[in-house]
């Protein structure tokens, strides 16, 4: 199947089991949002289907066994957001967003490959800033440079004939919302035109509004998956969360509450 | 500096510098650099105790017929061919093999403090050398036998590529290698190799002191053909495979993790990098002992100039390193000229300042 499928996955670390008999699949043109608690495993979970981590269990990209792939099998199939990455060397900002292409395989044709890090940092809204030095950004401007890199390494979403993925560990948890919006468009755009989206988010009316399939997870186990007005009830996120929530109330008469939903209306 | 390829009226395209793309500088400034190796070359075959010139010598090669009547010439020429010459060579092979390898290093720590010293491969091959000075004559006399005047070389080799592989097994589970382990397995392991050597010296005898003390302060004052022929080929290969390394350890600047996302096979890498730096800074110790922050101070100045990018730093490192040496050493043997200072106190009192200076002019950015 032209895919990726995870199943009956099993991550150990030391003694202690983080993840257990988790199924997952993501399909070409889908975002797939992974929500939960911290420490439900999440994290651990992209690791391991970016074979980061050693597993139990069967991953295949695109039928192909995850195990049997080649690290730049697998760099030319997904590109991975990490959560923060820290440098101790002076890059500048093009120059990170230049490693995104050591693999080569961008899709881009060959003219434009010189200019995909202005045109990666013009999508992530950071035109102008290729000669400044990475360690003197905000962290927030960090995760962005970074996503224009994974963009960089999937520039095409779809190669040769086969879909591409994004793996995306929490990619707008140190933005402003305006930057969380861009970010979600460009990861929604990536699957539209025929990529394949994974995407740790923790915030439910961020994932409501962009994914195509929530994936809650708790304990280390999947609790339960789907289309985010069949998953966000108020039975589950409160037994998941732990905190006793109500999906759609409004809050009491006279105090704001601001959604990006509603952005733009 | 304008961005983007500018389409000239002829329709011809032309490269223009992007911002932030710092590659145009850095291949100038190899080019630069290369052009001060050479100078520097001609500098040190030119200087020394006697007068002896190699502008001289270049001269009498384009015109033969004016050095046949130069009895001066003949003497010069064996001053250059047999004493300098090889000395040069030596400086740029061992100039370049140390700042090479701490360039590695580095690219391969994520860190720009690590150095052969660091990881204990220094302390492992100056092991092997001191037990062959030591015990050369009694417990490990069938290998002075056997290797002759080799033997000093290949102990020292032999003491860091050890190291460095019991380094490697400690510090790799399931494949995979853990920074932070190596390092601190590296400071064990060079603690350890260091303690060997002070029991060596313990009950070295007082010729044996005085040799040991030379050798550890780091000469280039031995260099002979002979010498030049045992470990030149094992730097040349160490430092041709390095350029083949750039690309992967530039990826790794990002994390172990995001380079393999990048397509980056980390654990060849790895590997190929530890034995190429065993490699050449375990041949260097063996001829020249330990000559000091080399390894940190090349790496380290070209980065600020050049940025980090490693296919520019690597060859940037081999010429720089090797000039630096070559001028190490023309101080230490014309500041108390006859006599001759040992190269690692040269190195030692200008490069550890300089170090120094840097690490505070530019604290903001490396962010340590």
């Amino acid at each position: 199947m032209v895919m990726i499928e995870a199943h009956d996955i099993s991550v150990s670390i030391g003694r202690r089991q983080i993840l257990s008999g988790v199924n997952f699949s993501v399909r070409p043109g889908e975002l797939a949002a992974i929500v939960g608690p911290n420490g439900s495993g999440k994290t651990t979970f992209l690791k391991a289907l970016s074979g980061e981590l050693a597993y139990a269990g069967r991953v295949t990209m695109n039928g192909r066994d995850l195990v049997s792939m080649k690290p730049w099998e697998a760099a030319a199939r997904r590109a991975v957001l990490p959560q923060a990455t820290a440098l101790s060397f002076p890059f500048t900002v093009r120059e990170i967003i230049g490693l995104g292409l050591t693999g080569g395989r961008s899709g881009a044709p060959a003219g434009e490959q010189d200019s995909l890090p202005e045109q990666a940092l013009v999508k992530v809204d950071l035109q102008g800033f290729a000669g400044r030095f990475y360690q003197e950004l905000s962290g927030g401007e960090q995760q962005r440079v970074q996503l224009a890199r994974v963009l960089c390494q999937v520039w095409k979403p779809v190669l040769d004939g086969q879909p591409r993925y994004l793996f995306l560990d929490e990619p707008v948890s140190s933005l402003d919302i305006k930057h969380q919006l861009i970010i979600m468009n460009i990861a929604r755009d990536f699957a539209r035109r025929g990529g394949g989206v994974v995407a740790i988010l923790h915030d439910l009316n961020l994932t409501a509004m962009f994914a195509d399939r929530i994936h809650v997870m708790h304990r280390g186990r999947p609790a339960a998956a789907g289309a985010p007005a069949d998953v966000l009830n108020d039975e589950l996120i409160s037994t998941v969360f732990e905190c006793d929530l109500k999906v759609g109330v409004l809050p009491q008469p006279g105090i704001p509450f601001v959604l990006p939903q509603s952005a733009g209306i | 500096m304008s961005v983007a390829l500018i389409a000239g009226a002829s329709g011809t395209r032309r490269k223009v510098v992007r911002d932030g793309d710092r590659s145009t500088r850095a291949r100038l400034a190899v080019v630069l650099l290369a052009v001060g190796l050479a100078a520097t070359v001609l500098f040190s075959l030119s200087s020394g105790a006697s007068d002896a010139s190699a502008f001289q010598l270049v001269r009498d090669w384009l015109f033969p017929s004016f050095a046949a009547n130069d009895a001066i010439s003949a003497r010069d020429a064996v001053i250059i061919y047999d004493i300098r010459l090889p000395r040069v060579i030596m400086g740029v092979l061992i100039g370049a093999a140390l700042a090479v390898s701490g360039t590695v290093l580095q690219g391969l720590f994520r860190n720009p403090l690590a150095d052969p010293g660091l990881v204990g491969v220094s302390a492992g091959s100056s092991l092997g050398a001191v037990a062959v000075i030591v015990l050369g004559a009694t417990v490990l006399a069938p290998v002075t036998a056997l290797f002759g005047s080799f033997a000093l070389p290949l102990a020292a080799f032999a003491g860091g590529l050890a190291t460095t592989l019991v380094l490697y097994r400690i510090s790799t589970r399931q494949g995979r290698t853990s920074v932070a382990t190596m390092l601190l397995a590296g400071i064990a392991l060079g603690a350890m190799a260091l303690a060997f050597t002070g029991m060596l010296i313990f009950i070295a005898d007082d010729q044996q002191l005085r040799d040991l003390t030379f050798w550890s302060l780091g000469s280039l004052a031995g260099a002979t053909w002979q010498k030049i022929g045992a470990v030149a080929p094992i730097i040349v290969l160490a430092l041709s495979a390095t350029p083949f390394l750039a690309r992967g350890l530039n990826a790794l600047a990002l994390g172990e993790a995001t380079a393999s996302h990048l397509g980056v096979p980390i654990q060849r890498l790895k590997y190929v990098a530890i034995v190429a730096v065993a490699a050449a800074v375990g041949a260097s110790v063996a001829v020249s002992g330990g000559i000091g922050f080399v390894g940190i101070v090349v790496p380290h100045s070209l980065r600020l100039a050049i940025g980090p990018d490693n296919r520019y730093l690597l060859p940037a490192s081999a010429l720089l390193g090797a000039s630096m040496l070559l001028l190490a050493d023309a101080v230490s043997r014309t500041i108390v000229a006859p006599a001759e200072l040992p190269i690692g106190i040269v190195t030692a009192a200008v490069g550890a300042p300089f170090f120094l200076w840097v690490l505070l002019r530019k604290r903001g950015i490396l962010d340590l």
